[in-house]
């Protein structure tokens, strides 16, 4: 449904995305995760025909980026960070403007169905500056689902929004996958992105990860060790002279430990330190969540996914 | 075609709910045709010869209004999408970029010629009816190309100005205050007139059409350039 290349958008020296591929399939949650400035606003707008790539290809809904712009917008719903409304306007006439932009065979009764799939059909006759900021955010989904395109890009559709409304936001957002709408999401929530994406992407300008929430987290989280000492000493971190040990560092009596395999590699790491003259009080396997796997991600560069 | 009249319906729409601007388009065409009414009435008891000079003199408010007029009309039009934050939305939409441009454009220029077109109209009429007819020579090819050609011309042109100024700041009072620059090319016949004493002649009239065509075609091929989805992304201010 979405797939990319080798995709790449350099503003004259500055390059904003760099050779990003992708595959998302039909009904699929991409989540897209970075820092500001790592490209993911940059890549939705490539993928919306809004920026030109200045090296690499695109599809979207089997249409060439570039070649088929008019064919792709028209497939494609999009949910901008700050969504913009005309605010002298009426909700239903905002809504009735791009349903009629968009070619909607029956405007009218699209708006309608769009207003009060989402709750907004009773404000319906009501400018845009009355609305609270998650009544505007509902508004501006109905206006990304109005020509029912097949593809939605939703960048930071929670940002700035109250709890209760963020997780209406979010009830809303997973519905779409269950009627086959293939969604990227652009967020910095990381439990957003761990609760409604079924793939995560970590970019910062490239591909630094793309796996499921819970591949990535398995990854990363089942190569660190805690263990307990009763009788802690520097020397039980410098002298392991273990190859499965990547690394060590003695904290009070906590030793952790990053290993290759821990299945394979804690009961040689115990037996080593039992050796050395531990007493071994206690092992942990580190229990870490996304944002601890996408701030070593971050922290830790540029290795491919 | 659909798409251009959707965007140009809203558009009007939405500047219909701005007082300001709705005064704004519409005080200008009623000073200039109540000045131009007021001087021909003043002008009753004149000989005819005098009463066409004043004539002469009224067509060169007429030249002024379409310019002034869309001012404010497409500065709005662009300078409030970026300040409602709505160029993203629209721009994602099937609207191909030369739709966007043309109807920017036609929002502001077809109320320009309307309105000059009309209080044009009423100015005649009321002219009529104080004189007891218009006086020989008033309403020749000249005149009538005056009004009917150099009129749209004006208007698309400060169109244009105001479309390429307000592209380049979301302050609309800068905006106003550089697109009313605009308003020069419809200056120059009135000094011409007023200092040579000449009538309304043809020569000046296509001299003037024929400027206003070659600044056209320039300011809309920046227009176009400037109207591309990239750009207004990413140079737009």
């Amino acid at each position: 449904m979405l797939r990319t290349e080798g995709l790449t958008r350099a503003f004259g020296e500055r390059t904003a995305v760099e050779n990003l591929t992708l595959d998302v399939g039909e009904g699929e949650i991409l989540g897209l995760l970075g820092p500001n400035g790592a490209g993911k606003t940059t890549t939705v707008r490539i993928l919306s025909c809004l920026l030109a790539p200045t090296g690499g290809r695109a599809w979207v809904a089997g249409h060439a980026v570039g070649e088929e712009a008019q064919a792709i917008r028209g497939a494609v719903g999009i949910l901008t960070e700050s969504p913009g409304f005309y605010k002298r306007l009426s909700v239903e006439r905002n809504l009735r403007y791009f349903a009629e932009l968009y070619g909607v065979p029956s405007p009218r009764e699209a708006v309608q169905r769009h207003l009060e799939r989402l709750g907004l059909w009773d404000r319906r006759a009501d400018a845009v500056a009355t609305l609270s900021k998650g009544l505007r955010q509902r508004l501006a989904l109905a206006r990304a689902l109005v020509h029912e395109p097949r593809v939605l890009f939703l960048d930071e559709p929670t940002s700035g929004l109250d709890p209760e409304s963020a997780r209406d936001v979010r009830r809303f957002i997973s519905e779409l996958a269950g009627e086959r709408r293939t969604v990227l999401l652009c967020t910095h929530n990381l439990s957003e992105a761990e609760e409604l994406c079924t793939r995560i992407a970590v970019l910062r300008t490239r591909l630094i990860a793309l796996d499921s929430p819970e591949a990535l987290k398995r990854r990363m989280s089942a190569s660190r060790v805690t263990v307990q000492l009763a009788n802690p000493q520097a020397a039980f971190a410098t002298d392991l002279g273990l190859a499965a040990v990547r690394g060590a560092t003695l904290e009070g009596s906590s030793l952790t430990v990053d290993v290759a395999d821990p299945d394979r590699d804690v009961p040689v790491l115990v037996r080593r330190l039992v050796e050395l003259g531990a007493e071994v009080r206690a092992v942990n396997r580190n229990a870490r969540t996304l944002e601890d796997v996408y701030l070593d991600l971050m922290g830790g560069g540029n290795g491919a996914a | 075609m659909g798409r251009l009249r959707v965007l140009v319906l809203k558009e009007w729409e939405e500047l219909f709910k701005i007082k300001m601007v709705v005064y704004g388009a519409l005080f200008l065409p009623l000073l200039m045709g109540g000045l131009a009414g007021f001087m021909v009435w003043q002008g009753q008891s004149l000989p005819v010869e005098a009463q066409a000079a004043l004539f002469n003199t009224a067509l060169m408010y007429f030249l002024i209004l379409p310019v002034m007029i869309p001012v404010t009309l497409a500065v709005y039009s662009i300078v409030g999408e970026k300040e409602q934050g709505t160029l993203e939305p629209l721009l994602a939409t099937p609207l191909t970029d030369w739709e966007i441009f043309a109807g920017k454009a036609l929002v502001a220029v077809i109320p320009s010629i309307g309105l000059t077109w009309g209080v044009f109209s009423l100015f005649l009429i009321s002219a009529h009816l104080m004189l007891g007819g218009i006086p020989a020579g008033v309403l020749s090819v000249p005149w009538l190309m005056s009004i009917f050609v150099l009129s749209p011309l004006l208007a698309v042109f400060g169109v244009l100005v105001s479309m390429l100024v307000s592209s380049r700041t979301s302050d609309p009072r800068a905006a106003y205050q550089f697109s009313g620059l605009a308003v020069v090319p419809s200056l120059v016949p009135l000094i011409v007139y007023s200092v040579q004493l000449t009538a309304v002649n043809l020569f000046l009239v296509v001299l003037e059409g024929g400027i206003l065509v070659v600044l056209n075609a320039a300011l809309l091929y920046l227009a176009v350039k400037l109207f591309r989805r990239e750009e207004i992304l990413t140079r737009w201010k």
